[in-house]
């Protein structure tokens, strides 16, 4: 037999534990670098939203109709510089690419920035060449999205330059969300490394069992000569040749989970942030490398850094262990960025992962020494021994749980707010969109002409455009506007955040305005706080009465009367929310393209809206909730692992019970109890963790991330759930050993090994 | 001669090796009186620990009858093997010491935690199990943990916990194995001396011809299966 050989030889006795590290290693890839991947894609695609379109103007038809290749022709012969831009799905794929002429951007120049010809590759992401992107288009499946065109302006081509029927519109996808996108991801990528974290501690505690199984193996090898540097290298080969066959198929597994939830997530992003997920290039080698150095310094820490592991067991831990939870919890309390959030989040984990083992040490320790009767006392030392030999997968599980725990109750609390502020949203039963360049001003007077609506019904009319908000002298920051007019009852039954007395009434009379809460984060505002609105060109200086809520993109909001519009105020768009009451919805169409002499307009139920927009906030979660459910599988797998390993070692004691008169069946009651104590004491421990989580991310991250916070719920009944399924976890652990019982005991190595990591 | 406490007729055990079968002996009968004590002898391998697992029913012979204090355990019948392992059960819990060579103890217990509780689980007075360590010399070790204490001192907590259940029947498989000469000479004196003092029923499986002699019965399991007086 080879050195080489002899050292495996350990896995052919233990085929479980290599399969456990194997499958840890490519769980852990697999979550970790599909998510990197959709995050890394989703940067990409901020990024050349920001550097290509900011700022951009397009040329779109006056009477709102698809732009074709002739209305690019006529541009083109009346001087205009415009180049096109084709939008075209990636079929069967993630993400856009964007069919661009590079001839036609030469007349950009120098000044076209991104659009000059050296700065644009067409190599696919995003740019391809628009013959290829219009050849994709057309070989697009019904079931895809359709392909959008869009005519980009040059910097110089003005209002006056542009021929009749067209005019030039923002081409920008929505006002500045700031830096909301990147901490949008920023959450992903901290829950990603999170993931990473909690299964390279559950790698450690594997690999780490397998080394002290090993061990009599490796002394005895050094007293046939071998040095002890030569098993040291052919462990790291060992790992290496193991990383690298889980590792690859994980970044595989990583790519096709990506695939699988990069729709619903490009769709988040577009609804959350304006900015489409592009195409991106997989990448392989730095995830590969990344994932092998976590890999080997998960397992090889304590050659890697000689001493570390007793820093775990000093004396002082319990007061390392204080220090980080206060320090964290400090810092999550009074950080100011998302990046310092997080770190604090790490720091109380660090803590709690410190305290936990130890803590159901002394609490078993304690319930030993009170009780009176001697197998519960045997049964409280074995748990106080199984808490400190399984510390690291006990402390992943409680990891796993606490965020789940948290995940589950920000989902619920999202769900639950989120479907409430929506109700009052969508109060009205009907949405009408005023077509491109007709009125809304004639259609609001025929409206109003109807007696049916006025005695039954009621509506309102949105116009939606650009404006900008100073404070106290600050630089305008650009908003979104939207004007009511007339101010409805659909409108005075939503929950404000924050109000005077009776603000509708003041936003009626044009003496006040509403901000969205994002806007009242971002710009610091309070009720009352007064500010500076920017309206085409004319200034308006209001109140603020009252901040409502807003679970939408992070863009900043006003909500003004609409009698205050300027006369030469542009809307961007125009729509009617109506519950038309006795009046049938057949005539109040029949009435609408009368008035705007359009045919087969569209008129949209509420109910439909909301069943769309609820599934694009419910894929924002699914990513999150896919990796939390996929870790805690993980963790429970791991703990079932080591739990079977760890008992597994102490069948003898067990026997030994049997041996003393206990019943099969009393004996594998002990053994629930014990592994039913351990994983419940686990859950338990995790609670506080979690509902600690829950207020941060709620209170501090999301309002960091997205612009806006959710009121504080905790859910008990999931508690509930997290808790039983703990024990179901150690119910898992109790049937296998039972099995192991059944199968016969070896004696522990040696009676005069009874060490005191025995006890 | 007394009510026997242990009587074994015609008992036959065999192990799978491969597709074959072994015998470990058959046929073997034998009776142990209270008070008497019988040495198990042989080589290793010979079946003198799977004899004493089959007088305490952790293991299943595959013919032969066995009684134990009144109990009657029939092998040549099928079935039933639920209801045996039940009585079994109260038999080893109450009245059947079993001592092995070594990891008597449970790890995580004090020496006197360990004695307390397999006095508990035989139903008897918990008062009594200081005093058991201190008969056997060690009373001033009682909170000590097994991992702190020699091989001799385990023994003796050992001995401590199966005199603390008030048996009829000890099996002691190699008791002294692990010890060294004079430290096994000092255990096995104490465990034949309390053994006299109890009355109680002791089978001892051994390969130590001396250790042997101190028990009125012999078997050798290498040479025969009948049970005989000592030389």
């Amino acid at each position: 037999m080879t050195l080489f050989a002899a050292v495996f030889s350990h896995y052919r006795r233990h085929p479980l534990q290599l399969a456990a590290l194997a499958l840890m290693i490519l769980v852990a890839t697999t979550l970790w670098s599909g998510v990197r991947q959709l995050t890394e894609q989703a940067r990409t695609s901020l990024s050349q939203s920001e550097q290509v379109i900011a700022g951009r103007e397009q040329v779109v038809r006056v009477d709102g109709a698809a732009l074709t290749v002739s209305d690019f022709v006529t541009l083109r012969r009346a001087g205009l510089c415009v180049m096109p831009w084709l939008e075209v799905p990636r079929q069967g794929d993630v993400g856009l690419v964007i069919g661009v002429d590079p001839l036609a951007a030469a007349c950009f120049g120098g000044a076209g920035g991104a659009f000059g010809n050296s700065q644009i590759r067409l190599e696919g992401e995003p740019f391809v060449d628009i013959s290829e992107a219009a050849r994709m288009a057309r070989e697009l499946p019904a079931a895809e999205p359709p392909p959008s065109l869009a005519l980009i302006a040059a910097g110089e081509v003005t209002a006056d330059a542009v021929p009749a029927g067209y005019r030039l519109a923002d081409f920008s996808r929505g006002p500045d969300t700031g830096e909301l996108g990147e901490s949008f991801l920023l959450n992903l990528d901290a829950l990603g490394i999170l993931v990473l974290l909690i299964t390279a501690l559950l790698l450690r505690s594997v690999y780490r069992l397998g080394i002290v199984q090993r061990r009599d193996s490796f002394a005895l090898l050094h007293r046939f000569g071998v040095p002890p540097a030569q098993i040291d290298r052919w462990l790291v080969v060992e790992l290496l040749v193991l990383s690298a066959l889980c590792i690859l198929p994980g970044l595989w597994l990583g790519s096709w989970l990506a695939g699988l939830l990069g729709q619903g997530f490009g769709r988040s992003l577009e609804g959350l942030f304006d900015a489409p997920l592009y195409a991106a290039p997989g990448q392989w080698l730095a995830p590969a490398f990344t994932m092998m150095a976590v890999v080997l310094v998960a397992c090889l820490a304590d050659f890697l850094v000689p001493g570390a592991h007793r820093l775990a067991g000093s004396r002082g831990k319990g007061k390392l262990a204080g220090g980080f939870l206060v320090t964290g919890l400090v810092l999550a309390l009074l950080s100011p960025s998302l990046v310092w959030v997080f770190v604090a989040v790490a720091i109380v984990f660090a803590g709690a992962g410190l305290l936990t083992p130890a803590l159901i040490n002394r609490l078993a320790d304690r319930a030993a020494d009170a009780s009176a009767d001697p197998l519960s006392r045997w049964r409280y030392r074995e748990l106080a021994v199984m808490a400190r030999q399984l510390a690291l997968p006990v402390v992943a599980l409680q990891f796993t749980l606490a965020m789940v725990l948290a995940i589950q109750a920000l989902v619920t609390t999202f769900e639950d707010t989120f479907d409430r502020w929506l109700g009052q949203r969508l109060e009205a039963e009907l949405y009408v969109a005023v077509p491109e360049g007709r009125s809304g001003e004639a259609a609001a007077r025929w409206l109003t002409s109807q007696p049916e609506l006025q005695t039954s019904g009621v509506w309102h009319r949105v116009i939606r455009g650009r404006g900008s908000v100073s404070v106290s002298g600050s630089a305008p920051t650009p908003v979104d506007l939207f004007a009511l007019s007339p101010v409805s009852s659909l409108v005075t039954s939503w929950d404000l955040l924050d109000a005077e007395d009776d603000p509708w009434a003041t936003l009626t009379r044009g003496e006040g305005v509403l901000v969205n809460e994002q806007l009242a984060r971002r710009l610091e505002l309070g009720v009352g706080d007064r500010i500076a609105l920017e309206v085409a060109g004319q200034q308006l200086n209001l109140p603020i009465s009252g901040v409502y809520a807003d679970y939408g993109r992070p863009a900043g909001e006003i909500l003004i009367s609409g009698a205050l519009l300027p006369e030469q105020f542009r809307p961007d768009f125009e729509s009617f929310s109506i519950t038309p009451g006795t009046l049938t919805r057949a005539e109040l169409i029949r009435g609408l393209e009368a008035v705007w002499q359009v045919s087969g307009m569209t008129v949209r139920d509420n109910e439909e809206i909301r069943a769309l927009a609820t599934g694009v906030f419910d894929q924002t979660f699914l990513l999150t909730r896919a990796m939390t459910v996929l870790t805690l599988t993980l963790a429970a797998l791991a703990l079932l692992v080591m739990g079977w390993v760890f008992f597994t070692g102490r069948n003898w004691y067990f026997r030994l019970l049997a041996t003393w008169g206990l019943s099969r069946r009393e004996v594998a009651a002990q053994l629930t109890r014990l592994s039913v104590g351990l994983t419940g004491s686990v859950a338990l421990l995790a609670l506080p963790l979690g509902i600690w989580l829950t207020w941060v991310l709620v209170h501090r991250i999301n309002p960091l991330a997205f612009g806006w916070s959710l009121p504080m719920a905790v859910y008990p009944g999931f508690w509930v759930e997290l808790i039983g399924l703990s024990l179901l976890i150690g119910l898992g652990i109790a049937l296998l050993m039972g099995r192991q019982l059944r199968a016969g005991a070896a004696l522990p190595v040696s009676a005069s090994s009874l060490t005191g990591g025995e006890r | 001669m007394n009510q026997p406490v242990l009587e074994a007729r015609d008992l036959s055990k065999t192990f799978a090796s491969g597709a074959e079968r072994i015998a470990v002996f058959s046929g073997l009968s034998v009776s142990l009186a209270a008070g008497q004590s019988l040495a198990l002898m042989g080589r290793s391998g010979s079946g003198k620990s799977t004899l004493l697992n089959l007088f305490c029913g952790l293991e299943r012979p595959d013919n032969g009858v066995i009684t134990l204090l009144g109990e009657r355990f029939d092998y040549r019948e099928a079935g039933a093997a639920g209801q045996q392992e039940k009585r079994w059960a109260r038999l080893r819990r109450r009245q059947i010491g079993v001592m092995f060579q070594e990891a008597n103890l449970m790890p995580a217990l004090s020496l006197l935690d360990n004695v307390r509780l397999r006095a508990r689980l035989a139903e008897q007075p918990l008062e009594q199990c200081q005093t058991w360590l201190e008969r056997l010399g060690i009373g001033e070790l009682a909170e000590r943990y097994p991992d702190q204490v020699s091989g001799g001192q385990r023994q003796r907590a050992a001995l401590a916990m199966v005199f603390a259940m008030n048996p009829d029947l000890i099996l002691a498989d190699e008791p002294t194995g692990s010890l060294d000469r004079r430290t096994a000479e000092e255990v096995t004196a104490e465990l034949f001396r309390l053994q006299a003092e109890t009355g109680v029923a002791l089978v001892l499986a051994t390969h130590d011809p001396e250790l042997a002699e101190q028990c009125q019965v012999t078997l050798d399991l290498a040479h025969g299966n009948q049970a005989g007086p000592a030389p």
